[in-house]
């Protein structure tokens, strides 16, 4: 790392090749995003409904019509900010290391913008409220042939002087290492995952800073697309006040899900039992489950109140579960984490997020059925932050 | 500092070019079709444009996504959020103020223009021989509405440069006749001022062709139904606009002749009123003497197919002032025998003689006399002589006599259809003969610079079906076409233009249109205008009219002050 380049005509995969002695070989650059269609998510998740994590415990789903029209027509309203976190992720070239015994070992290099936008909903209008844009890239661990801590911090401001990217003001944010260990895995599906840990934590980031201007309490909730399940880092699972701090960031903040995965739901015998909410009626929620994530072997004292809300009529829908939402809130307190949520709250909070079944975006967005409005909103509006693919793999 | 309201829009599919563009602006500002806004254009310049449409799309991408938005169809849903919309604008480039025409560049801003800005953008600074026209209004119901008075050169209204203004609309909801007056009414007031210069001089002939409309446009109107406050509202406009507010001047009214010791009457004034303007001196019974007007009797044949032109051939014999027939006839009652005698006898005679009138058949003569009798038989009009002493006239020799700023109103009102023909057609006649100086060595003459002829319904006289050898029709065409050097000039008006000759309404400088109806729109007559102009002239309030004239860039749309003379109620 003693070579500076100021006015280097050389592309920033050329300098990182060089700076981390590897070969660049120009390969083919691509996207490595699939086009958005409604999918199941057949994660790993589990939840088990034998453990109930509401205060009126009940088996039978709940019917939220009559509440949904009343909120509706007293034009009561507490989801307030919308937030919505994307990523774009693209192969942008290939780098050859020389690995143990002298043979040369091939890596892709990933890169990624991360987007994340967060709408306010005034008078019935969505407007920006805030926006993070962050461009990163993921390299082979190996990369760094020291492994001094640092390495890649001082590698990313290095190319981020390249007059190539000052021209355009773009500054690679991170550059991230993907583990080379043997695995079945693809090497460029650990970069990208490394790029979507990325992205969670600038959601995570976002959220926060949020909190701290004060901005979300009971009456202004903030709805996350996606799911909450964010993993605690292990300082977090360590630190009992850090715990408390992350937890209290989301005490008003719901993480909506179009996409879940069905066979996750198990009935009381621990025997799956999707068709639970593929028979969810119309406008009702299912019962309020807890889950507990598993990071790794180690057990997180955060829990999570899960349930499902139906949207649309099944009879309006090409599956059972679209028109199904899945929402999830952090038990934050004490009295949350024994006695589960206030029932009514769930049915609240249920009811509304009944209410913003309409507007839709049919026509635009195959996931329609599923989507809610304003998070539909955010979304473009963090879409539109980007640049264009041709832009954006013309930088490297 | 102008009020930034949106910025201009470039796509592929929707590029900007030179003379069309298009900027998004907040759905809920009001703007307006005809409203300018202003650019930010290249190297500092500023790009004017006209309002064509605004269009308001969401990001719905079809009827079904609002329709499945509402539940599948229930109306009563309110949704939590609305969805994204915004207004997007189609305007026109009116001006740049460096005269750079390349097409204005995607995101540049767009301002609501000043009135200093307006009036530059639409030409209406620095205009010559100023005549107003009108007033305009820019924003609307708007904070930053503007009210501008319109003024266009003389020179292209009233010639030399351009002559002619055809006034269209539906009856009673454009306002036509009024407009109509209030244009003549500011150039009256202009040129008795003296604003338009010393060699040019002006006078009106103007037809009362309904009710008693026109026959009393020397009285101030009293605003009887409208009240003090709106009087003066409407005098502060005149005077806004640079006039006086007060009534026409110089006015002569004209009244077909009928005798006081009949109950018949020529004229919807009443008895008292006819009195009292004779009084004054300026009411005049008109009388058509055969020996004077025998010329104009083809006047009354103007609406009558002719294919053999028999008619004509009948009606160039009777003014022969040789011919055997007619040559000594000097009354009406002399010539009606004559008529009768030549339909009565079965020709040839037999005198071996031989004779004009044996190419005519009788049949011819008896159509000829059915017409003449309908119209001159039982009609005090057509008289022997006039009466000069007991205020009667003959029109032509008062029109002859017309001078400068006089207001010459002939009612034609009560006439049937082809006596007021007849008298227009004699009346136009005799000012154009007028301005061609064929009475020019007679004493008294001295006809103004200009003379106006204001005629409504001239569909009747100078439509597309009018016989091509209708001479009413013949006689407009020389105005329309030859009265711009001579210093003839035709206001018409007519409810529809498209049924008025191309060569009439093509020879106009000035056009107004009024409001109108769909299918008139329809027609190829407006095929030039926007779709949103076609449809803004279906709709119009009363008294808003869209101007075109060669001086300015593009169509103007105008308002005009209430009539200042007496309104007779409906």
């Amino acid at each position: 790392m003693s070579q500076v380049y100021p006015d280097s005509p050389k592309s920033v995969m050329q300098v990182l090749a060089d700076e981390t002695g590897g070969k660049s070989y120009k390969a083919h650059k691509y996207g490595l995003d699939h086009a958005e269609r409604p999918f199941i998510d057949y994660s790993e998740d589990t939840i088990i409904w034998e453990r109930t994590a509401e205060t009126n415990p009940t088996k039978n789903y709940v019917s939220l019509e009559k509440q949904a029209l009343d909120l509706a027509l007293r034009e009561e309203q507490y989801l307030t900010y919308f937030l919505d976190g994307s990523r774009r992720v693209y192969k942008v070239d290939d780098h050859a290391y020389i690995a143990s015994g002298g043979r040369s070992v091939i890596y892709p290099i990933v890169a990624g913008q991360i987007g994340v936008g967060c709408c306010k909903r005034e008078n019935k209008i969505i407007k920006p409220e805030r926006f993070m844009r962050e461009i990163v890239i993921s390299v082979p661990d190996i990369a760094d042939a020291d492994g001094r801590p640092g390495y890649f911090k001082a590698m990313a401001m290095k190319l981020s002087e390249l007059p190539v990217l000052k021209r355009m003001g773009i500054e690679i944010k991170h550059i991230i290492p993907y583990s080379t260990k043997t695995d079945p895995e693809k090497f460029e599906d650990r970069g990208t995952a490394k790029i979507q840990d990325e992205m969670i934590q600038c959601e995570k980031d976002m959220v926060a800073e949020l909190v701290k201007k004060g901005m979300l309490d009971s009456e202004h909730y903030l709805v996350k697309d996606g799911s909450l399940e964010y993993r605690p880092t292990k300082d977090i699972i360590a630190d009992k006040r850090k715990s408390m701090i992350f937890k209290n960031n989301y005490n008003y903040v719901l993480g909506v899900s179009k996409n879940f995965n069905p066979e996750i739901c198990r009935d009381v015998n621990g025997k799956p039992n999707p068709g639970y909410i593929a028979e969810l009626p119309l406008y009702h929620r299912t019962p309020v489950a807890c889950y507990r994530p598993n990071y790794k072997g180690v057990e997180s004292d955060i829990r999570f109140a899960v349930w499902y809300i139906r949207l649309r009529d099944r009879s309006r829908t090409r599956t059972a579960f679209d028109g199904v939402i899945k929402v999830e809130k952090m038990l934050v307190t004490q009295e949350e984490n024994e006695y589960g949520i206030d029932s009514d709250l769930v049915n609240m909070l249920s009811a509304l997020l009944i209410n913003e079944r309409n507007p839709v975006c049919y026509g635009t967005d195959l996931r329609w059925a599923n989507h809610l409005y304003p998070v539909y909103l955010t979304e473009k509006y963090v879409k539109s932050k980007y640049l264009s693919a041709e832009s954006f793999l013309h930088l490297f | 500092m102008n009020k930034l309201i949106g910025r201009v829009i470039a796509t592929e599919k929707w590029p900007t070019t030179m003379d069309k563009f298009t900027f998004w602006t907040d759905c809920n500002l009001k703007l307006h079709a005809f409203d300018i806004v202003k650019i930010e254009h290249i190297e500092g310049s500023y790009s004017y444009g006209v309002i064509e449409n605004i269009s308001h799309i969401t990001d719905a991408e079809s009827f079904l996504t609002s329709f499945i938005s509402s539940d599948f169809g229930n109306a009563e849903v309110e949704a939590p959020t609305l969805r994204v919309g915004m207004n997007y604008v189609e305007a026109s480039i009116s001006f740049n103020d460096k005269n750079l025409y390349t097409p204005v560049h995607s995101g540049a801003k767009v301002y609501l223009a000043s009135p200093d800005e307006v009036t530059k953008a639409l030409g209406l600074n620095n205009i010559q021989n100023p005549l107003v026209c009108g007033f305009l209004k820019m924003y609307e119901d708007t904070d930053a509405e503007i009210t501008l008075p319109v003024q266009l050169n003389s020179k292209f209204i009233l010639g030399p440069e351009g002559a002619h203004l055809n006034i269209s609309g539906i009856s009673g909801l454009a306002s036509k006749t009024s407009y109509a007056m209030f244009l003549m009414k500011a150039i009256q007031e202009q040129f008795m001022t003296g604003s338009q210069g010393d060699d040019e001089s002006v006078a009106f002939v103007i037809f009362n062709v309904k009710g008693k409309d026109l026959m009393a446009i020397d009285t101030a109107n009293d605003f009887e139904d409208d009240g003090e406050e709106e009087r003066q509202r409407v005098l502060e406009e005149y005077a806004s606009l640079g006039l006086s507010g007060q009534p026409f001047r110089q006015v002569h009214y004209y009244i077909p002749y009928y005798s006081n010791m009949t109950e018949k009457r020529s004229t919807y004034l009443s008895k008292e009123d006819v009195e009292d303007y004779i009084r004054d001196g300026i009411l005049h019974k008109f009388k058509y003497s055969y020996v004077d007007d025998k010329e104009s009797l083809e006047m009354l044949f103007a609406d009558i197919d002719d294919p053999q032109q028999t008619m004509e051939a009948i009606i160039s014999k009777i003014i022969d002032a040789n011919d055997p027939d007619f040559g000594g006839i000097s009354t009406w009652e002399e010539f009606r025998d004559k008529v009768d005698e030549l339909s009565q006898r079965s020709q040839p005679s037999g005198r071996g003689q031989q004779r004009a009138s044996n190419e005519i058949s009788v049949l011819s003569w008896r159509k000829f006399k059915r017409i003449i009798n309908k119209a001159t038989k039982n009609d005090e009009m057509f008289a022997n002589r006039a009466n000069v002493n007991n205020s009667e006239c003959r029109l032509a020799d008062a029109l002859k006599h017309i001078s400068a700023n006089d207001v010459c109103v002939i009612d034609v009102a009560k006439l049937p259809e082809e006596k007021q023909a007849f008298v227009f057609g004699d009346a136009v006649r005799t000012i154009y003969n007028l301005k061609l100086g064929e009475y020019d060595g007679e004493s008294g003459v001295n006809p103004p610079t200009r003379i106006i002829i204001f005629i409504d319904e001239l569909n009747k006289y100078a439509s597309k079906d009018t016989p091509k050898s209708s001479p009413i029709l013949r006689e407009i065409l020389d105005v329309t076409e030859r009265g711009r050097s001579l210093g003839v000039v035709l206001f018409g008006a007519e409810q529809f233009r498209s049924n008025i000759h191309q060569r009439v309404t093509g020879n106009c400088s000035t056009h107004a249109y009024g409001r109108t109806n769909t299918i008139e729109t329809a027609t190829k007559d407006y095929g030039s205008l926007p779709s949103t102009y076609k449809n803004m002239l279906t709709r119009l309030e009363q008294g808003d009219y869209l101007i075109q004239n060669p001086i300015f860039r593009s169509l103007l749309k105008i308002k005009f002050p209430k009539p200042i003379y007496k309104q007779f109620k409906k």
